[in-house]
């Protein structure tokens, strides 16, 4: 069988198993939602209403069904895409990801892209004497900014830039005194749009000067990441027989390089960079609270304690189905672009 | 990276235009209140409401004294003989924002809305078995019983009028990012974490005094600390903001670097006694209990003075809130009574306190009285703290899962009925115990024979009388002390040195509309 069918296959067999996992997970979600103490209803009216107001309010919001009426509900509901109605304040949950989710992917786009030029840069410090000052530095940049807890470095970035200096705003993602522009949801695409086809640039340096200190900081936490595997590969790789080989034979050291260590060595981080973009989906939770962002994780969280179910299903499953897509893309690329792997 | 930061923020600056240009008479107010819906059926956060109370008009309104006021009625109620019937002449000069009139059929599509989808329904479902319209401009209200605080609940913001013809296809659901009422401002731009107020020009009442309004909510309280000081925002709300920097902001305040108004303190702090069980169904030990707690210390270490001590279960602005019934610190007479238990003789009292552990405040308060009764009556008692979220401790009161737990409580309207009935009322007792009811729900299970009754009449009636009986009723819970009242919480803006003296109004809103710089 040749190599392109088997990966063909291969490809199949991840998607294939795609809903399957997508399943369980949501099943999981609904019951630990169950399983917790404490409905909506407790979390909406607190300690106060009386119990038949409570249990009113509970049939109104379809919490009184029997589990399974709920479960097969969720499903059905779920195959027909729909996915459900928030308990809080009756938004579709649809509509309320969709405002949420592009706030998330845009943060996380900018940061990843950022961390991954900072990164790299610092992390093409491998091919530098070992153990001398360049990689001495670029060891302490990678331990430090993975180390660095993110809300504290956040709190910092805002005390300084925002508080202090007044350079840039605290948070939020837009300025309250003007509108957001409407379109796809993902500002940054949407401001430059209305600035080159309306002139209106107030928007984009508004979208600009909100996005800066988040993304700048979720990147700076990003980036250790991204420097120490290329740092580790490259070095590796530079070790390797190939390399000597390629160098006895009388190669320049910048050809040695790019075209035969750096692309074995960026290999690995392309699969680093899956893991962190599934991550950053739904899990710059403290960069978005901190940053007052409002994205999906921080609406995640809010939802877990208002105990909205169908809102927390909702974000889970489709945060889940972008992490299993980013990380069947990311292992096919790599399969393809690695003719050493098996599968 | 942070470097680049500085770099672009540095380059944004300096580019000129970046910083929105800004009307001085738009003002920017921020809070932690992240709205989910803005439909008066489903609002029942602080934030929604004080929105609400912009956007919305009430039929009467609690002045900032205390005193209440028509504002889209004409006068106060009309109540029958047998104080069953409720009617209402409403103004004939108010406009919906949509530019439709308000009438009598308006308010009743708005009460009857409230009725059937309204999330905090039973504050007039318990109360109101049928809304209807006499007249163009006349309302009645059927009353289950006599009710003499009728026109305080009808201050509540949640039954602010809607327009039929907006909502005609929501009359039945919620409208979440809409609302067409009459207040003196126009909601133009929703969203949880922003809302865009414009000033409506056929108000009926007093125009706003600023051109508009910006409000803001961000995640945390090192936000919405660092955007006052920023200049970021001109005005912050105290609601879910750190007691650290609510002191902080109070400190310069007083240092006239900015103003700050407090409102009227309605939010009450307090302990529930499981009080049907031992040890606690045992009188004396609540007592003891009771004597034990020393406020004064204990609001100072937990709120740096902001809250103020409590020892009352109806706030002291209110009618019938004093004098305040409970006892004060006394650890000589709490020893007594502690011995006559038979504890202090190398015997002591185990007691377990519950607190929310997603509130600073209760944390801070459990691990400081735990510290103060150690060191004044370690011999006695021996306290053990545990933290629960917030929604799993409500679920379990009713079960009578927690020996002590801190709440807090304030009412949906400013009225005594409101904190005595929610805490006292019962519906099935056998002698002491309360086995369902409001007071089961609550987790103490108290009552005594003829409470209930009591609760019944101080709700029907009004004046004189009824302050004397609501006296009562606290100082005979007083006695048998199944709740601990302790601390009262003021809400407090603090608005730039350019911005104009703010005020609140009765119910604990801040006057958005009269906010401006002078």
């Amino acid at each position: 069988m040749s190599r392109s069918i088997r990966l063909l296959r291969y490809v199949l067999a991840r998607l294939a198993l795609a809903p399957v996992m997508l399943w369980l997970l949501a099943s999981l979600v609904f019951l630990l939602l169950r399983l917790a103490p404490g409905d909506p209803v407790d979390a909406l009216l607190g300690s106060r209403a009386p119990e038949a107001a409570r249990e009113a309010l509970r049939a109104q919001l379809g919490l009184d069904q029997p589990l399974w009426r709920q479960y097969g509900g969720y499903l059905l509901d779920l195959l027909r895409g729909d996915l459900g109605t928030s308990l809080t304040n009756q938004q579709p949950v649809r509509s309320v990801i969709g405002q949420t989710l592009p706030a998330s992917l845009e943060l996380g786009l900018v940061a990843l892209l950022l961390a991954a030029v900072v990164g790299l840069a610092v992390g093409f410090s491998g091919i530098a004497r070992a153990e001398g000052a360049v990689d001495l530095g670029a060891r302490l940049f990678g331990i430090g900014t993975y180390a660095l807890p993110p809300f504290w470095l956040a709190m910092l970035a805002q005390l300084v830039f925002a508080v202090w200096l007044g350079w840039l705003p605290v948070g939020g993602r837009f300025p309250p005194t003007l509108l957001p522009p409407v379109g796809s949801g993902f500002y940054l695409l949407d401001s430059l749009r209305t600035a080159l086809f309306q002139g209106q640039w107030q928007n984009l340096s508004g979208t600009l000067r909100h996005l800066v200190l988040p993304a700048c900081t979720l990147a700076l936490l990003l980036s250790g990441i991204f420097a120490n595997a290329l740092r580790l590969n490259l070095r590796r790789a530079m070790a390797s027989d190939y390399v000597e080989a390629a160098r006895s034979r009388g190669l320049s050291e910048r050809r040695l390089i790019l075209r035969h260590a750096l692309p074995n060595a960026l290999l690995p981080v392309l699969t680093i960079t899956g893991i962190t973009v599934a991550s950053l989906i739904g899990g710059a939770l403290l960069i978005e609270v901190t940053f007052s962002w409002p994205g999906v994780a921080a609406r995640l969280q809010e939802a877990i304690a208002q105990r909205d179910y169908p809102l927390v299903q909702g974000i889970v499953v489709v945060v889940a189905a972008l992490v299993v897509a980013v990380t069947v893309l990311v292992d096919v690329l790599v399969a393809w672009l690695d003719p050493r792997l098996e599968f | 990276m942070l470097a680049a930061a500085v770099a672009l923020g540095s380059a944004l600056t300096l580019a000129g235009g970046c910083k929105p240009q800004r009307d001085p008479q738009r003002l920017i107010i921020g809070s932690r209140n992240r709205i989910d819906t803005v439909d008066p059926a489903g609002a029942y956060t602080f934030g929604a409401m004080q929105l609400l109370s912009a956007i919305g008009d009430p039929l009467y309104a609690i002045t900032s004294d205390g005193r209440l006021e028509p504002r889209l009625a004409t006068g106060l109620p009309q109540i029958s003989d047998d104080g069953l019937r409720v009617q209402v002449t409403l103004r004939r000069d108010v406009r919906f924002h949509d530019g439709t009139a308000f009438d009598a059929a308006a308010m009743v599509f708005t009460l009857e809305r409230f009725l059937a989808i309204g999330k905090l329904s039973y504050l007039l479902g318990d109360r109101v078995t049928a809304v209807r319209a006499l007249g163009s401009h006349t309302i009645e209200l059927r009353l289950k019983r006599p009710f003499g605080a009728m026109a305080q609940l009808l201050s509540a913001i949640n039954l602010t009028p809607l327009s039929p013809t907006a909502y005609r296809h929501h009359r039945r659901r919620q409208w979440s990012d809409r609302f067409v009422g009459t207040g003196p401002y126009r909601l133009s731009f929703f969203t949880p974490q922003q809302q865009r107020l414009e000033p409506f020009a056929q108000y009926w009442g007093r125009p706003a005094a600023n051109r508009g309004l910006d409000l803001v909510a961000l995640g945390n309280s090192t936000a919405l600390f660092g955007a006052l000081q920023s200049g970021e925002v001109d005005g912050l709300l105290s609601t879910s903001l750190e007691l650290d920097h609510q002191a902080a902001l109070q400190r310069q305040a007083r240092r006239g670097q900015l103003r700050q108004a407090t409102g009227p303190a309605l939010e009450i702090g307090y302990l529930t006694l499981l009080s049907d069980q031992p040890p606690l169904n045992a009188v004396g030990l609540r007592r003891a209990l009771a004597l034990s707690l020393d406020r004064r210390r204990l609001v100072q270490r937990v709120s740096q003075g902001l809250n103020a001590p409590l020892r009352g279960l109806v706030p002291p602005v209110l009618p019938g809130g004093t004098p305040e019934p409970w006892p004060a610190y006394d650890p000589a007479a709490a020893r007594r009574l502690y011995r006559q238990a038979g504890y202090c003789q190398g015997r002591r009292l185990p007691l377990e306190l519950t607190f929310r552990s997603n509130i600073p405040s209760d944390r801070l308060f459990a691990l400081t009285w735990q510290a103060l009764l150690q060191r004044d009556l370690g011999d006695c008692v021996d306290l053990k703290v545990q933290g629960m979220e917030s929604t799993t401790a409500y679920r379990q009161l009713g079960d009578g899962a927690f020996q002590l737990i801190i709440l807090d409580w304030m009412g949906d309207f400013p009225d005594a009925d409101n904190y005595l009935m929610p805490l006292l009322g019962c519906d099935q007792s056998q002698g002491d115990r309360c086995l369902k009811g409001s007071s089961a729900a609550s987790g103490s299970f108290w009552t005594r024979p003829g409470l209930e009754a009591e609760l019944r009449r101080s709700a029907s009636a009004q004046g004189g009388s009824r302050v004397a009986l609501l006296r009562r009723i606290q100082a005979q819970t007083a006695a048998a002390s199944p709740y601990l009242p302790l601390w009262l919480v003021q809400p407090r803006i603090w608005v730039q040195t350019s911005v104009a003296q703010p005020r609140f109004d009765g119910s604990g809103r801040v006057l958005l509309q009269e906010l401006h710089r002078p």
